[in-house]
């Protein structure tokens, strides 16, 4: 599969002989086709998002850094490193057992419905967070759920252990209930693009199980796997629903304290919420940034 | 707006008058707002305000100091349709809702606030002016004299205390200390974007040496509370509470009394308004709209919220009306309804935070909270 | 996992063999745990949704809200906002992920970074600036179909990823040239060769996208509609048993709503698609 347009030029030679399509195609069709997408996000998310940005320089005054300059200050660091580790692991998670399970339910022995049934499951899990989801849990691994009572009558201590589903391990295991969907979902067309043929030819050429993975599947799904990990990435850094509700911002988190000074009862602070905006926007940025790098790396790796 | 001969008249030379007054004043913020001698009986507000053909109201849920029959006691007095529209609204979206819905008539008429954004909206000029019959009696401290906003009830911090699960009440803030509240303590949310929280650290702050200056001991106690593992850090919710999950809810008296109230036949709730220091509270701010799509039904809203009936429904929703003080003097509480109330000592000598207390406070939390208090 | 990696290399050498089954047993157990920690949390909401009191048990809540108007007419919003949301997001991104394919190759930086901005501008900014910038043709903005226009803008995520994904997975360079060597237009191409391939990718994107919907909240609340997550939240604030039967039900009926659209999706590929 191609991934940049470095391949193309034999192609490109024999269909030469019918300029007439082509030549036309430049720059009225790429108008067409791109443009309403592109005025459509300048509009509604690009110039709002611009608004929100000016609010951060906003002082009384004139234009200040000040607000900026918070973001500097003891916890606000703190919120800003859990929540990039939080996204990242929870988006490992999502990674690693999402694409087991997208995998091992297209496999030739499974049911025939189970792959409509995951799917369609995936895609309401994947948006079953929030208040449900901690409840849930709560009611499940809280310090008086169901399961912590269970297993305390059964002589096992969890909290006692150390485990607590309030700290960021709890988190990422209250995440994964959606970043796994998410990425069942997402990947499955992927999935699907691993022709059997691909596999069986590999197995008659005396490849293992693990070979074949590491030749031909792994190398073919990596750049949708890292495409895949960036949006269960952004998805888990943006979440603030279900981790207020299971943790009422104990644990400092980004999303957490923009809601509390744009959306709250107790303060309203436009500059330091679009400060924080800021600032994720920054962080989301350089995440890209290390994407586009590797996503380029691994597409000559396809070559 | 219809003419309504005489009184319409009366009304649009009351208007001019008005309008020449303030002219000749200036604008200090000071035109103040019509007020109707006959408040919420007033006949041709009444009429002016039928005539328009609603009232939107947003960010009242049913189950708060009682909204759910004050707005059907409103609908069914005057004939005229409320829509409630976002019950769960915060305060800032409440803000938001006014700024984003401004010229459509679908817009909110009038809002319910905490005393910081009432501050904000008029800063903001979201608000206009009005001063209902009853204004007098209003405490100096719960209202705007321009009469942007005025407090229309106040509660107390206290602890709601699920007795399914809990077998001792706890009945101080030294008492939650205990070990046999592992795991049970547990706010609405977090003290820097949830009120009641916020009021929570403020009373834990007076019962451990602290003051409303000064929010530092009632952080201390939050940890102390979490190093022992008292503390959940979930936001208790009702469902929370009655399932068992939070047993102890530190949330503000009237939520905690409606909460039992509902769901008397599933399991006991008790309300614990806690000793040991001088209790907390907060009051709420109404405010009318600027572009409100029925500023007549608005101010009959307020007259009728303000009027003794109104303030009463606030009180048999376990809020304590900001006119209290005037309607016991005048004796117009009726004995039963003063016997359901936890007992009114507490009330007479509750400690508000004003808004420069409540800004330090919240500075104080933004550095701290999340240092300090480890669950 | 795989049985046959177990296998002595007597059984890969002999020539001519079949490909044997892979076992399934593994598998199933794999499924099974991740099944089980989906399933455990649901079913202790629902073990409260049934609850009433003391040690009664029964199915008081859902009778109650089945009988509530407002569950069913703020669903019915929901799902109608859903599906115009599909359908205007579809029409927007489809073309233009196309065509970065195809074509644009080096505009990919400048989309990905689109794609994730959703994700780190806070919902209630959003409305804020929306809102200031544009008061709008009275005709939309009055009305819940304007929640449409953010709604593309929240989904955008999920669908420009899922469609990106899958268009990635073709050879969008050969099918286009193949197809107009043979003669096709544009709208021949489109149509008739790439969507049907896309299948998958377009289901996963519409069905993400209903999750967005049903679940979006600030927006829907700041401009006061009555939205289904408006009323998920709404009973969660004031009642509890009613709360997780609600949380069940519309876990229930999204999924049921969900089939529907996958099987609709799957007929269509049976008839025209290139699969």
């Amino acid at each position: 599969m191609d991934q940049d347009g470095q391949g193309v030029k034999p192609e490109a030679e024999h269909l030469a002989a019918r300029p007439g399509l082509f030549a036309r195609s430049g720059g009225t069709l790429s108008l067409l086709f791109v443009c309403p997408f592109l005025a459509y996000v300048a509009a509604f998310l690009v110039l709002p998002t611009g608004m929100l940005l000016v609010e951060a320089f906003a002082g009384k005054r004139g234009p200040t850094l000040s607000y900026l300059a918070q973001l500097g200050a003891g916890q606000t660091l703190v919120a800003f490193r859990n929540s990039v580790v939080l996204s990242a692991f929870a988006a490992l998670v999502g990674l690693a057992i999402g694409g087991l399970a997208a995998y091992l339910v297209m496999r030739p022995g499974m049911p025939r419905g189970l792959p409509s049934l995951v799917t369609t499951f995936s895609a309401v899990a994947a948006n079953f967070a929030g208040v449900p989801l901690a409840f849930a849990f709560i009611a499940t691994l809280g310090s008086l759920g169901m399961i912590t009572v269970w297993l305390k009558s059964v002589g096992i201590d969890l909290y006692g252990m150390g485990f607590s589903l309030y700290s960021l391990p709890g988190l990422v295991l209250v995440y994964a209930y959606f970043q796994i969907p998410l990425m069942i979902i997402v990947i499955t067309p992927a999935l699907e693009a691993l022709r059997r043929e691909w596999r069986e030819a590999a197995e008659n050429l005396g490849a293992s199980a693990w070979d074949y993975w590491r030749l031909v599947g792994l190398p073919i799904l990596l750049p949708a796997l890292l495409s895949a990990y960036i949006l269960l990435f952004g998805n888990a850094f943006s979440a603030y629903a279900t981790p207020y509700a299971l943790t009422s911002g104990i644990i400092a988190l980004v999303p957490v304290e923009i809601s509390n000074v744009l959306s709250g009862n107790v303060m309203l602070s436009p500059q330091t919420g679009a400060a924080l905006a800021l600032g994720m926007i920054l962080v989301m940025v350089v995440v890209m940034g290390l994407y586009a790098l590797i996503a380029r790396r691994v597409s000559r790796w396809t070559r | 707006m219809t003419d309504h001969g005489a009184s319409g008249l009366m009304r649009a030379r009351r208007r001019e008058l008005l309008k020449f007054g303030a002219a000749t004043l200036g604008a200090v913020a000071l035109l103040p707002g019509v007020s109707r001698a006959a408040g919420a009986e007033d006949p041709a507000l009444i009429k002016a305000a039928k005539g328009e053909g609603g009232l939107n109201v947003i960010a009242l849920p049913p189950d708060w100091a009682n909204y759910g029959t004050i707005i059907s006691t409103f609908e069914k007095k005057y004939g005229i349709r409320i829509t409630s529209a976002a019950p769960d609204d915060s305060s800032a979206q409440e803000l938001q809702s006014i700024r984003s819905m401004k010229g459509q008539s679908r817009g909110p008429d009038v809002v319910d606030v905490g005393p910081a954004f009432a501050l904000i909206g008029t800063t903001e000029g979201l608000f206009t002016p009005y001063k209902v019959a009853t204004w007098d009696s209003i405490p100096a401290m719960m209202k705007d004299p321009g009469g942007m906003w005025y407090g229309d009830y106040f509660g107390l911090m206290s602890f709601g205390i699920n007795r399914s699960v809990v077998k001792n009440s706890p009945m101080s803030w030294a008492d939650l200390t205990k070990p046999e509240y592992k795991g049970m303590v547990t706010l609405n949310g977090s003290p820097l974007g949830a009120g009641a929280a916020f009021a929570a650290v403020m009373a834990a702050s007076l019962a451990n040496g602290g003051s409303v200056d000064d929010i530092e001991p009632g952080i201390a106690f939050f940890a102390e509370l979490a190093k022992r593992g008292n503390f959940n850090p979930s936001a208790a919710t009702s469902a929370s509470l009655v399932s068992g999950q939070t047993p102890i809810v530190i949330n503000w008296d009237y939520l905690n009394l409606a909460q039992a109230k509902k769901a008397k036949g599933m399991t006991p709730i008790d309300t614990v308004i806690a000793e040991g220091g001088k209790p907390y509270g907060a009051f709420y701010c109404q405010a009318i709209s600027k572009y409100a799509p029925h500023p007549e039904a608005a101010q009959l809203w307020q007259e009728f919220l303000y009027s003794d009936e109104g303030q009463i429904l606030f009180l048999e929703g376990f809020a304590h009306p900001a006119r209290f003080s005037d309607m016991v003097k005048r004796g117009v509480i009726s004995k039963d309804l003063m016997a359901a109330l936890p007992p009114s000592g507490p009330y007479a000598e509750a400690l508000f935070a004003n808004n420069n207390q409540t800004a330090k406070a919240q500075k104080i939390l933004a550095a701290e909270w999340t240092k300090m208090v480890k669950a | 996992m795989d049985a046959l990696a177990g296998r002595g290399a007597a059984a890969r050498w002999r020539p001519g063999a079949r490909v044997r089954q892979r076992g399934t047993t593994g598998p199933k157990a794999g499924l099974l745990l991740i099944g089980l920690y989906f399933a455990v949390p649901l079913l202790a909401t629902g073990a409260f949704s049934l609850w009433e009191g003391g040690q009664r048990y029964g199915f008081r809540a859902y009778i109650v809200l089945i009988h509530t108007d407002q569950f069913w007419s703020s669903l019915g919003l929901s799902l109608r906002l859903a599906a115009e949301t599909i359908l205007a997001g579809l029409v927007i991104l489809v073309p233009a992920t196309f065509w970065m394919n195809l074509r644009l190759r080096a505009l990919r930086p400048l989309f990905d970074l689109i794609s994730v901005l959703p994700f780190v501008v806070p919902p209630i900014a959003l409305v804020a600036g929306m809102t200031a910038l544009y008061t709008g043709p009275s005709w939309l903005v009055g009305t819940s179909n304007y929640l449409v226009i953010p709604y593309v803008i929240l989904a955008l995520p999920y669908t420009y990823r899922a469609l990106d994904i899958g268009m990635r997975a073709l050879n969008l360079r050969t099918l286009t040239e193949a197809s107009q060597s043979l003669g096709a237009g544009w709208g021949v191409l489109i149509f008739r060769v790439v969507v049907p391939n896309l299948t998958t990718a377009l289901i996963g994107a519409a069905l993400l996208t209903i999750a967005i919907v049903m679940g979006e909240f600030t927006f829907a609340n700041i401009l006061l509609f009555n939205t289904f997550a408006v009323y998920i939240n709404y009973v969660g604030q004031t009642s509890a048993t009613e709360a997780a039967a609600l949380t069940l039900l519309s876990f229930l009926i999204t999924w049921l709503a969900m089939l529907g659209v996958l099987l609709t999706g799957r007929g269509q590929v049976q008839i025209g698609g290139a699969r």
